[in-house]
Parts: C-alpha cells; structure tokens; sequence
C-alpha cells in the first residue's frame, strides 16, 4: 500500500496551563502520526492529558509548542475561522461532557452536524432514525437531553459524532457511562465506521478490553506519549 | 436554510424564559411607543394648524399685513382703484368662544364673496341653497359646515351666541356649507363664515382688515408686479407670503416640541439599556451552551449573526408592539399636548390623530436600530465564546472582575468626554445631548468596579444578622459580576432617569414660584379672559379699564396691553406698561442695571427684552431691535433684559407713553390694582367685580387666587412631561424587575443545589430576596447621584439651551426617595417569582437542567 497522506500529524507538541503564577506542563514534545482507516486507542491516568491532547487536534485548543496537522494543514497557521470550519468537515468528537445543546431535542442534536455540512434531507433524517435505533434510542427522538440519563446522553453524543461520517474521529471515553453491553455495541458502531468507510479513529478509555480490538495502542504517561506494541 | 436548528434553538430558548423575553418585549415596546406617540402627536397639532392656516389662506400668493391692529379698510379700497391693481380679496380673521355646544374655540373668517372666487372655493357664491342675500345683509349672518354646526349644538336658522374676549356677540346661522371630503371637512371644523362687516362688528374691529390676500402670477412677472406695488402702499404695511405665519407657528412651538421628543428619546435610551440587559443576560447564561456550539462547529460569524438575529425578532416584534401602542397612547398624548399648546402659545384645535406614515417609518427604524446597537456588544461576546472544553466558569467571572477596575477607567474618560460636550460654549443642542449620553454611558461603566467594592463591603455586615446566607447574597453579587453589572448599569441608568426629569420638573416649578412671588406685586388683577392663557391680550370693552382704575379703595393701578408684533419679521408678544403712580417695579434684571433701567427706557425708543428672547435672537444691553409698527418699521434699543417664565418665545417690554407713539392702539390688556392701606382684599375684589357689571365677563382675581392659578396653568403645561416622566418610571420597573429576575432564574442550578443540601423554600425565599435587595439598593444609591447629575444638565444645558431660561436646580427630597422606594419595590418583587419558582420545583428536576 502507498504511504497515504496522514490524517493526523503531530510534531513536538507541548502545552502548559498557567494558573496565577505558576506554570503547569500537562504535555511535552508529543509526537505522533495518524492514517485513514487506523482504529486507535489512547490509555493514561486521570489528569494525564487524554482530552487536552483531543482538543489539540480538533483545534479546540492550540499548542504552547509545536505542531498539529490534520489533512495535511497546520492547525496554528490557520484562522479561528477555517479552524472551526476544518472541525465542522472533517472531524466527529465525542465529548467527554457529552456538550449536546439542551435547546435541541435528540434528533435535533443529531442532525445538527448534517445540517452544518449541507446534508439536511431526507436521506439525513433517515440517517438520524438509523443511527438512534442503533444506539437504542430510537424512542427518545423527541427528547430534549437534560431528559435522559447520562448513559443516554452519551450514546446521542456518539451518535451526533457518527452522524456526517467524519473521516477523523475523536472520543473521549465514549463508553465511561455504559454497561458492558451497551458500551461494546457502542464500540462495535465506532469501529464500524473506521473499517468501512476508512476513516481514522482516536478513543480515549480506561476499558482494557478495548485494547484487544485495536490496531495501534499509545499511553500517556507524564505528559509523554508512549506507543505500545499493539497485538493483531 | 443552513442555520434551520441553530434558529431553532435559539427561539426555544427565548420561549423557554417567557417571562423575560416578554419584559423585554414590553421594554423595547414602551420605548418605541412614547418616542411614537410624542411624535404623532406633534405632528397632528402641527398638521391641524397647518390645515386651518391653509384653509383661511386659501390660494393667496400673497398678503398684505399692517401693525398689531391690522389695516385700515382704506388701502383696501386704494388698491382696487390703482391701475393694473392685482387680484386681491379682504379678509377679517379673529377668534371667539362658543357659548354653546362643547363651547369650542371658533375662527371667525369675515369675506367679501364677490371677490373670493380665485382665493377659497368653500365660499359661496350665489346660486347654490345659501341665500346670499341674507349673509350679506343681515347682521350677524353666519355659515359653518354642518360637522361645525352640530358641535355647537345649532341647525341652520339658529341664532348662535359667541363670546369675544368676554363680550357676547349673537350670530345666526343661515345655512350650512356643504364640505365635501373628508380633508376639507377636518380643515373647515370650527370655522365661521361670516361677511366683512359682521366679523368686524363681532371681533371688535370696525374700519379694519386683518389682511389683504393678494394672487400675483408665478415667477418674474409675479416680482415685477409686486415690484410696482410696494412703492403704492401706505406707511406700516408690508407684504409677506402666507406660509410665513405657519413657519412662526413652527418656530415659535419648536423648542417645546423638542423638548417633548428628548424626553420621548430619554425614554427610548432607557429603553435601549434594558435590551442590552436582556441581550447581554440570553448571552451570558448561554456561554457554555455557545461553547459547545463551538465545539461541534459552528464558527464565530455564525454565532455573532445568531445572536443579532435574535435581537432582530425581538426588536421586530417589541417594534411593532410599540408601534401599536404608540398609537393608542399618541391618542392620549395629543389631547395634552393640544391643551398645552393652547396654554402657552396659540389657538389650535386638533380633532384626529395624524398618523405620519414618516413618524411609523421613524418608529421601526428606532426600535430596529436601538436594539440591533444594543445587541452589538452581546453578539460579540457570544462570537468570542472558546470551544466549550477548554472553559471554565470562575475563569470567565476572573476576566470580568480583573476587567473592571480598566472598564472603571474607561469610563472615567467617556465621562469626562461627556462633561467636555456640555461645556462646549455653543447654543447647539446636539453636543449637549451627546454629553448627556457619554455621562449616561461613562457612569455605566464605573458600575463593575463600584458594585465589586461595595458588596464586599456589604458581606461583612449582612453576615452578622443572617449568618451564611447573608454572606452568601453578597458575595453571589461579586462572584456573578458579569452578570450583576450589567443588571445594575441597566437600571442605574432607568432610575436615574426618573431622577433626573423629576428634579428638573420640580427646579422648573421652584423657580416658577419664586418668580411669581416676585413679578406678582399688586393686590388685585384684572382682565379680560384670553384664548392663549399665557400670552393675554385681550381687551377691556372702551372705557372699562378707567372705571376698574378708579374703584374705591385703590391707592394706585398699573396697566398692561400685550400685542403681537412682528419683532425682526418674527410674530413676538410686545407688552407696554403703564405704572401710573405706582412706585412698584416687578421685575427682575439679568443685565442693565435696575436703578437705572427704568429712566433710560422712557427714550422714545428703548426697550427691555425678556431672558428667551434676549437668548433666541442673541440679544443684549446695546442690541437693537426692528419692530413693525403702525408707522413701518422702527429700531428699538435694548436697555435691559428681564427674567420672565412665562413665555418661552420671549417677550420685549416698553413703557405704554413709548407705545402709543408708534401704535395706534389706546386699548388695555390688564390692570394691577394696589390696594390703599388697611382695604381688605377680597373686598376690593368684590368692588371691583360690582363696578365692572355684566357687559364683559372679567377675571378679577387677588394676588393669592392669581398665583395659585399661574402654577395651575405651569402644572398643567407639565402634564405632559409628568407622563412622560411616569413612562419612563414604568420602563424603568420594568428593567429592574426583569434584571433582577433573571439574575436569579439563572442560578436556578446553584439554587437547586442548595434546596437539594436542604436549605428550606423559606430559607431560599430569604437568600434571594436578601441578594435582590442588595442589588436595588446598589441600583437606588448609584442612580441618586448620576439622577442629580442628569438634573443639573437638563436644567443648566438642556433647557437653557432650549428655551433659554436660567433655572436653578432644586433637589428635592421626595423625588429621590421615589427613586429608592421604585428601586426597592422592584427588587422586592423580583425576588418573588423566582423563589417562589424554586420552592415549588422539584430540586431533581431543577439539577437537571442546564
Ligand atoms: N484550563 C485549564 N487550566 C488549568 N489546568 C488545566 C486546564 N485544563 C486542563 N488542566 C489540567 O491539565 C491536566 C490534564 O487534563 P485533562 O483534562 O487533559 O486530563 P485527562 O487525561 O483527560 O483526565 P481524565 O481522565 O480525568 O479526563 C489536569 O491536571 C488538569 O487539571
Ligand atoms: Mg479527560
């Protein structure tokens, strides 16, 4: 296979939070490559950095130091605009706070990357229908989020990640409210969407049952991040 | 539609606090509706009175004018008899009161129908039902049109009685004019038509003409003919256009006029602050919610388009609401100001609201505008919100509380920007406005950095009695200070705004009585009733004032006679006095020197100018003035300039003896009456009312009843600014309850989580009432000195600039204790609704929503 352009490129990636005076460094000289179609797990400790290091590469966040590429384009080189625009495209995050919009009935939460991207039809609201029923909540369409328990609202924010099958996908924890049911078939949909459409996922767990599924595993661990040697 | 869901949203969440979407509904809504309504009701006044002015001018290009008392019949006849003379009509115009029906003012129009054909259709002719025979011979034969006639209560063949100047006239009617449309029905209310010799027997003006209506052709011709005319004309008449008089009307009611639409736009700019408020507040609560919107992708741009689209359906909606009301209230409002009109300045019956499709226009554009201006800094705010993730709650209030001291110095600046604008030496009256707003806007932004002061301040003492829970209502004012400020500045500003209008009202009034005090020195005065309350002018029947004079028990009289002049080419109110043997001179001066004044004013041409008109014409010691007098224009020497309240057009004084030598006019407008040592009053009073008999209806009354009536007639003026006042209050309620209100739904959470750690429904009652009483007492402390300060600009740069008058600034107690029970009350009431809200609710429920 030709070595295909990553999805997700970072180089010496630093970034320190400052608090009053004093200067914390949650990440240091991170580097790392991602492709299409890789299904990818991130372990660490609590407070390691797992989300900040998500943030940095939807360009939520920006580095102290360092770079991030995705698709090829340098996050810190680009406006907030084109940022924002480069998420909205290319990119399905699921939060670890979920972040659904409570104005937004479940559906609505749903549809809303579909209709930011121009995809807003009936082929999307198909799309919404299935992807409900595949999370199990095919009942709850009308719902507004503050209705449903937290597993729920985990389950429509996997589904909102899924919902314009973004060729990069970021998931913070998605199955930290599930059974262990629940949270596989979760997992069966994301790793679903990375083999079929070759798309590239990044999912942060605490689950070492994942691990066994994945194709790559890396590990924070002091602000470095380690690869380890992923078991076909 | 891209934005479909984002539009959605953000109208749930509108609807999903309809209490506060309709408060601020209803605040955008009272704005636009009293700026609407003053201005509607202007406009009608004005309109009325151009349509009455155009009805009796008819199609003249023309008129010939002569000195106070009009022409002498003479010229008129004259004029005819030249060569080439050109087409002319006379006209005798006056006004009287109906003594029957809803005893209306009526316009008396005196014509000679054979010459009216190229002037006023409405005139008969002969031929149609109108006995032409009858209106031109018999005495007192009157026509009005059948709207008229049924307003006074008469059908054709009825006799009418009409009062002039106290003397009642009998008309007849003898038939009624066909009106036509609409428009031409509402120009003709309340006219009488009546033939030359009648409206001068009625209007006491026998051998005289009121004018001469000229048509003379357009342009060079229409010049070279005039041209050739003026050298034919006597001494003491001139030519003028018709719509000169309509342009004195304007100018004479223009500052009053302004006056009312600031007032009105001080009530928008209230009304704009609470929009910012609520604008501010949807942001504000929603930060996390706009961050996640981030988040998932939606981009700076969009969010800031977002958040303006919402003010834009709110300002539409608010618009349109106040548009409505505007009408409603215009209806109200132009009674008023017809009323003081009349008061003060002229003879003008308004019938119908006029709605100007320009003020409507005028309207949305206000209401659009304020709230999209309003709305501006919110949206950006929203626009700058980071992606949800990477904020935090205490990091944003650390901004706003780090920002403060630097928005506090911000505002230091503006603020003295502003006090640079008002003391700007200009007549001008845009700068002034634009300082006063710079104060409004500086003192807005020193309110972070008070409030973060003084409820730590106040955690110390509200700890001590309630414990926790005071320290807790304290320290949510600061550690909220995003939102508290704003809320505060809002209403800062709306109750100050009630100070400062309050305390002008009340140092107007002050000032008033005192100069009433002073100017009113006699023990009895006298008169004839006067259409205008203000200017008089009216006259004694001949004879009468002489018998009032010699009444016993009179040591000493003075005499008045008010006229209007035309002063520079401007219609002025020119009174001549007479002391007689009186040593009394009431009056204050604000240049000449009063030991002196008086001898120089005997010249043949001296006069004293009143403060407005000395301001108006830019006039002082050493000016000169032209006045048109019986024998032409003549200049006049300003020796002195007086402090005079009641007229804010001004006035020019002169001896009577300098009076009669320049006008033919021996007639008397007033008498003061001093009593002789130990003469009871009210029985010189009655005296005088038995010697006066029954033939004109007088206004006798005593030094203490004319006083009194003086300021019925100032409160009477100030009706209207009373109401605009109360509005203001009322938008001003509005905001402090929605703010308040707000703050509060919006810690529905923290809230919840204390009723859920087990703070009882009383307790919680106790927690948000004591914050809310913080936060309107804080608002009532601000707004007393920024309302003081807003007093003193109305009254020493407004006003002055306005009408020209020195006023002196009263504070008055009662005012500012309003300010502080409306600031109160409405924290009060605030509180209720949302504690009453979380004591009901089921804690789980309220952790829940986010
Ligand atoms: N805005 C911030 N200001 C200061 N410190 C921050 C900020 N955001 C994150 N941190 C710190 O950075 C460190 C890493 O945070 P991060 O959220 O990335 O951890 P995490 O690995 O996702 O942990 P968890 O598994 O608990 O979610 C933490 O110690 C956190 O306190
Ligand atoms: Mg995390």
């Amino acid at each position: 296979m030709p070595p295909a352009q990553p999805v997700v490129e970072l180089q010496d990636v630093s970034k320190s939070y400052a608090e009053g005076d004093a200067v914390r460094e949650v990440l240091a000289n991170v580097r790392i490559t991602l492709h299409a179609g890789e299904f990818i797990v991130l372990l660490g400790r609590s407070g390691s950095g797992k989300s900040t290091l998500l943030n940095l590469i939807s360009g939520i966040d920006l580095p102290s130091r360092g770079t991030v590429r995705v698709d090829g384009r340098e996050l810190v080189t680009l406006s907030e605009h084109e940022r924002t625009l480069l998420r909205r495209e290319r990119i399905g995050f699921i939060f670890q706070a979920f972040n659904l919009l409570p104005t937004l009935t479940v559906e609505e939460n749903i549809l809303l990357p579909l209709e930011l991207t121009g995809r807003d039809g009936l082929d999307s609201r198909n799309r919404v229908r299935e992807l409900l029923d595949t999370v199990g909540l095919g009942n709850r369409a009308a719902s507004f989020p503050d209705r449903l328990s937290g597993g729920e609202q985990q389950r429509v924010a996997v589904a909102r990640a899924l919902a314009h099958t973004p060729p990069l996908l970021l998931a913070d924890e998605p199955t930290g409210n599930l059974d262990e049911q629940t949270g596989r078939k979760v997992l069966d949909l994301l790793e679903g969407l990375t083999r079929r459409e070759k798309a590239c996922a990044l999912i942060v767990t605490h689950d070492p049952g994942l691990v066994a599924r994945a194709d790559r595993v890396l590990s924070l661990e002091a602000g470095r991040l380690v690869e380890r040697e992923a078991r076909a | 539609m891209k934005q479909r869901l984002l539009i959605r949203s953000s109208l749930r969440h509108l609807g999903s606090h309809p209490w506060l979407t309709a408060l601020s509904l209803l605040g955008i809504a009272l704005g636009v509706a009293v700026v609407v309504s003053i201005d509607l009701a202007n406009a009608s006044a004005m309109r009325a009175f151009e349509r009455s002015t155009d009805t009796v001018a008819g199609r003249a290009t023309h008129q010939l004018v002569g000195g106070p008392s009009g022409l002498p019949e003479s010229v008129y006849r004259d004029l005819r008899l030249q060569p080439g003379a050109p087409v002319s009509a006379p006209v005798v115009e006056g006004h009287v009161r109906a003594r029957s029906g809803d005893q209306r003012i009526l316009t008396v129009l005196g014509v000679d129908p054979f010459a009216e054909a190229p002037f006023r259709s409405f005139v008969p002719r002969g031929g149609g039902r109108v006995d032409m025979g009858a209106f031109l011979t018999e005495p007192g034969a009157a026509l009005m049109t059948g709207r008229t006639a049924r307003a006074l209560n008469v059908k054709a063949g009825d006799p009418l009685q009409v009062a002039m100047e106290g003397v009642v006239k009998p008309l007849r009617v003898v038939a009624l004019l066909q009106s036509g449309d609409e428009n031409r029905a509402q120009a003709m209310e309340g006219l009488v038509l009546t033939d030359i010799s009648t409206a001068q027997e009625v209007l006491g003006q026998v051998g005289r003409l009121s004018r001469i209506d000229l048509k003379l052709p357009d342009g060079e011709a229409g010049e070279a003919r005039l041209a050739s005319l003026r050298p034919l004309l006597p001494e003491g008449v001139e030519v003028i256009r018709p719509h000169t008089r309509g342009n004195a009307v304007e100018q004479m009611t223009r500052a009053f006029r302004t006056n009312l639409t600031a007032l009105s736009l001080l009530a928008l700019v209230v009304g704009t602050f609470l929009i910012y408020n609520t604008m501010t507040f949807s942001v504000v609560q929603r930060r996390e919610q706009l961050g996640r919107l981030r988040a998932v992708g939606i981009t700076r741009r969009e969010l800031f388009a977002l958040v303006l689209g919402e003010a834009a359906v709110l300002g539409m909606v608010g618009t349109v609401a106040g548009l409505l009301l505007g009408v409603v209230l215009g209806r109200g409002l132009m009674e008023l100001v017809t009323r003081t009109l009349n008061d003060l300045y002229l003879v003008v019956s308004v019938r119908s609201l006029s709605l100007e499709s320009f003020t409507l226009v005028k309207g949305v554009l206000l209401g659009l505008g304020a709230t999209l201006a309003a709305a501006m800094l919110p949206a950006w705010e929203a626009a700058r919100s980071a992606p949800a993730v990477t904020l935090r709650r205490s990091m944003l209030e650390d901004v706003s509380r780090n920002r403060a001291p630097r928005l506090a110095l911000l505002g230091l600046v503006i603020l003295a920007l502003g006090v640079g604008l008002l003391s700007l030496p200009t007549p001008e009256l845009l700068p002034a406005y634009a300082g006063l707003f710079s104060v409004l806007l500086g003192a807005s932004l020193l309110v972070p950095w008070l409030t973060a002061k003084l409820a730590g301040l106040a955690a110390g003492p509200l700890g001590r009695p309630f414990g926790l829970l005071g320290r807790m209502a304290a320290r949510g004012v600061t550690s909220n200070l995003s939102r508290t400020a704003v809320a505060l500045a809002a209403l800062m500003v709306a109750v100050a705004t009630t100070v400062g209008v309050g305390l002008m009202v009340t140092s107007f009034r002050g000032t008033v009585a005192d100069w009433l005090e002073s100017s009113l020195e006699a023990d009895v005065y006298v008169s004839p009733p006067a259409l205008v309350t203000r200017r008089g002018g009216a006259t004694f029947a001949p004879g009468l004032a002489e018998q009032v004079r010699a009444t016993p028990g009179v040591a000493s009289s003075s005499t008045l006679r008010t006229v209007q002049v035309r002063v520079d080419g401007v219609p002025t109110d020119v009174r001549a006095v007479d002391f007689g043997a009186t040593p009394v001179r009431p009056y204050r001066f604000k240049e000449g020197d009063p030991a002196r004044v008086w001898k120089e004013l005997e010249a043949p041409d001296a006069v004293l100018v009143s403060e407005p008109l000395a301001f108006h014409r830019r006039l002082g010691v050493g000016g000169t003035v032209e006045l048109a007098t019986d024998q032409g224009p003549r200049r006049f020497r300003v020796v002195g300039v007086y402090f005079d309240y009641g007229s804010d057009t001004g006035t020019v004084l002169m001896l009577r003896s300098t009076y009669l030598l320049h006008f033919q006019d021996a007639r008397v407008s007033g008498v003061a009456l001093y009593a002789e040592p130990g003469q009871d009053v009210d029985a010189l009073v009655a005296r005088v009312r038995e010697r006066a008999g029954t033939g004109q209806a007088l206004g006798i009354q005593s030094n203490r009843a004319l006083r009194q009536l003086s300021l019925e007639v100032f409160d009477r003026t100030f009706t209207i600014t009373h109401v605009l006042r109360l509005l203001a209050v009322g938008v001003a309620f509005i905001g402090v309850l929605s703010a308040l209100m707000a703050l509060q739904l919006e810690r529905a959470r923290e809230l919840a989580v204390l009723r859920a750690t087990g703070l009882t429904p009383r307790q919680l009652w106790g927690l948000v009432s004591l914050q809310t009483g913080l936060l309107g007492l804080l608002a009532g402390l601000f707004s007393l000195p920024l309302g003081v300060a807003l007093a003193y600009v109305l009254v020493h740069v407004i006003n002055q600039r306005s009408f020209g008058w020195t006023l002196q600034l009263l504070v008055s107690g009662d005012v500012l204790t309003q300010a502080m029970v409306l600031a109160l009350a409405a924290a009060a009431l605030a509180g209720l609704y949302p504690s009453w809200k979380m004591s009901r609710a089921n804690p789980a429920l309220a952790l829940r929503e986010e």
